[in-house]
């Protein structure tokens, strides 16, 4: 597909074929991450566990919406996903987030989600940055990702003792406040 | 330590199965271990196998990244 929104973006001097695969990767990231957060969230029980459920529930909720709303600008783009889903995978923007070795140890746990999404932070605003005043419609969706993973960073952080996120709970699980907008109710 | 040139670095470019190395600053890094360096292909935005000095400027990270993987020698672009 050769859309003029595509080579609005290629005469603003993005290098389209590159920002389409970090879409893909940063996509592959997202999908990956649900998967892993599932196990991660299964294994946070006992009275250190439980108090982390509901966040780490929003954060993978929310990080399958990233994924959903990335997937037409993908295509927008005239990229495609992978075929096979083994590929998708290994070709993640972020590695691996497995259950630690002792999966009991809840601070283990908070340590691979907070690594996720601090990797995810750098993801979406490296995107940020190259399509900035060049690729409005990139820059808005990324813009919102990257406002939804600095408040996942922020509750992990939170319960990691690093200081207080100041943000409020989801008014509903998964709620996604700035990506919405690019979502199908 | 090992002294590479640069076709020596070049052949140890991640892809079936060979190491993943690239130079940075002087140094030798092998990469080989790291998922974002599969088939030494990082992010589709670089390779291994050359010389990534002064290609961190753009990315959204510095070189604490690099701490983590073993160097293995030093270049030489004589
Ligand atoms: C625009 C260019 C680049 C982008 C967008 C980029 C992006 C990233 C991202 C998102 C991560 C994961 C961060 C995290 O886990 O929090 C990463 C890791 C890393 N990057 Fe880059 N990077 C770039 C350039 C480079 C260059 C030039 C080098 C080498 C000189 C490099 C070496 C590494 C290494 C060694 C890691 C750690 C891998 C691991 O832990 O397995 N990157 N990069």
């Amino acid at each position: 597909m050769s859309l003029v929104s595509r080579q609005m973006v290629e005469k603003a001097g993005v290098n389209v074929d590159e920002l389409v695969e970090l879409l893909v990767r940063n996509a592959a990231a997202e999908l990956t991450t649900f998967y892993y957060y599932t196990i991660l969230r299964v294994n946070l029980i006992g009275m250190e566990g439980e108090g982390l459920k509901l966040i780490t529930e929003d954060a993978r909720i929310e990080d399958r919406n990233h994924f959903e709303a990335l997937v037409p600008r993908i295509y927008e783009l005239g990229g495609k996903l992978p075929d096979d889903m083994k590929k998708f995978h290994d070709c993640s923007a972020c590695p691996p987030a497995n259950l630690p070795k002792d999966p009991t140890d809840v601070k283990a746990i908070l340590k691979i989600l907070l690594k996720a999404e601090q990797c995810a932070v750098r993801g979406y605003t490296h995107i940020c940055n190259i399509t900035f005043g060049k690729d409005h419609r990139t820059y808005d969706l990324a813009l919102a990702i990257l406002h939804e993973e600095i408040e996942h960073e922020a509750w992990f952080a939170e319960f990691l003792a690093q200081g207080p996120s100041g943000h409020f709970a989801r008014n509903t699980v998964g709620e996604s406040p700035f990506v919405s907008k690019f979502l199908h109710p | 330590m090992k002294v590479f040139t640069l076709a020596e670095l070049a052949r140890n470019d991640g892809k079936e199965g060979r190491p993943a190395y690239f130079a940075y600053k002087g140094l030798v890094y092998d990469v080989s271990g790291s998922f974002l360096w599969n088939d030494g292909n990082h992010l589709g935005l670089h390779r291994a196998g050359g010389d990534l000095t002064g290609k961190l400027e753009e990315a959204p990270h510095g070189e604490e990244f690099l701490r983590d993987f073993p160097t293995v020698g030093i270049l030489d672009k004589s």
